[in-house]
């Protein structure tokens, strides 16, 4: 294992909220994004007559607002996300894996609280040398204090 | 329609394939406001070492995602999916979204049911994963 750079180590269990409402167009982009056209995902009649009484979001939805947005100005040069802009001596993020919990679904109108912090991070020897691996623990709870989701990524760079 | 009795250990989750295009890398770029070059820069994948821009690991997360929604429709929801990305996908690829029950169990009277699902390309499993689903009836 090798040593953490001072700058990296404080970043581990640092906190950050922000809160976000999500809104119909949030949930019908997502789901065209990622290929689904259910019709729970975006027809309100249709969504009226199912168990939920309306539309409500994909499993993996609270993905379209865990990224910081911060403008542009302050990425790195290639655009990799703030959370993952560790001072690390290493620039290729590649793979990863997550863990990720679904909770209370989401419908259009909900506020959600998302806390984040990066929880662990540690170095392995692979095949391709030394390896960095960043864990970053996101909660997501609504306006009822109801956990909607909580992922633990785990992102890896070399 | 799929119900708790019928749920029985090794039975397979129908497949999905999926085909992801570049138009599909950047819409999801844009949706989770992920400004990595990465998924839509080519000239960047290359010099990154890759062959062209790399699928995101939140959208083949979501590939699983739709993988049991498809199977469940109204009768169940997905609660966990744990899932790692070992090798990369890029646009015009085939991927492929497989799954099977590993086991069912009732759980603080809620009936869980834990499936082992993966996505292959080329015959390859380049994503393994888990997920837990909750079936309603």
């Amino acid at each position: 294992m090798t040593e953490l750079p001072d700058e990296a180590k404080r970043m581990i269990g640092v906190e950050k909220t922000k809160t976000y409402q999500v809104t119909k167009k949030d949930i019908r982009r997502y789901a065209q994004a990622i290929g689904d056209l259910n019709p729970l995902y975006f027809d309100e009649a249709y969504a009226a007559g199912t168990r939920y009484g309306k539309i409500v979001a994909p499993p993996l939805f609270c993905h379209s607002f865990a990224f910081d947005d911060v403008p542009a100005e302050e990425l790195r040069e290639d655009g990799l996300p703030i959370e993952l802009d560790v001072p690390l001596p290493v620039t290729r993020a590649i793979g990863g894996g997550s863990v990720f919990d679904v909770g209370s679904p989401i419908s259009p109108g909900d506020e959600i609280k998302v806390t984040k912090k990066i929880v662990d991070i540690y170095s392995k020897t692979g095949k391709s040398g030394l390896l960095y691996f960043i864990v970053i623990d996101t909660l997501y709870e609504n306006q009822n204090n109801e956990m909607v989701a909580r992922e633990k990524a785990t992102y890896i760079q070399r | 329609m799929i119900t708790w009795e019928e749920i029985e250990k090794d039975m397979p989750i129908p497949s999905v394939t999926k085909q992801p295009s570049a138009m599909q890398l950047f819409m999801f770029s844009a949706v989770t406001w992920n400004r990595h070059l990465i998924h839509y820069s080519k000239d960047f994948a290359k010099h990154d070492g890759l062959d062209d821009v790399a699928v995101h690991r939140a959208l083949l997360g979501s590939f699983l995602g739709q993988l049991l929604t498809g199977w469940l429709g109204e009768d169940g929801e997905v609660k966990r999916i744990e899932w790692s990305v070992r090798g990369s996908a890029f646009p015009g690829d085939e991927v492929v979204c497989k799954g099977r029950v590993k086991d069912k169990e009732e759980e603080n009277n809620e009936k869980m049911v834990e499936c082992e699902v993966w996505i292959e390309k080329n015959g390859k499993v380049i994503v393994p994963g888990t997920a837990k689903v909750k079936i309603f009836n």
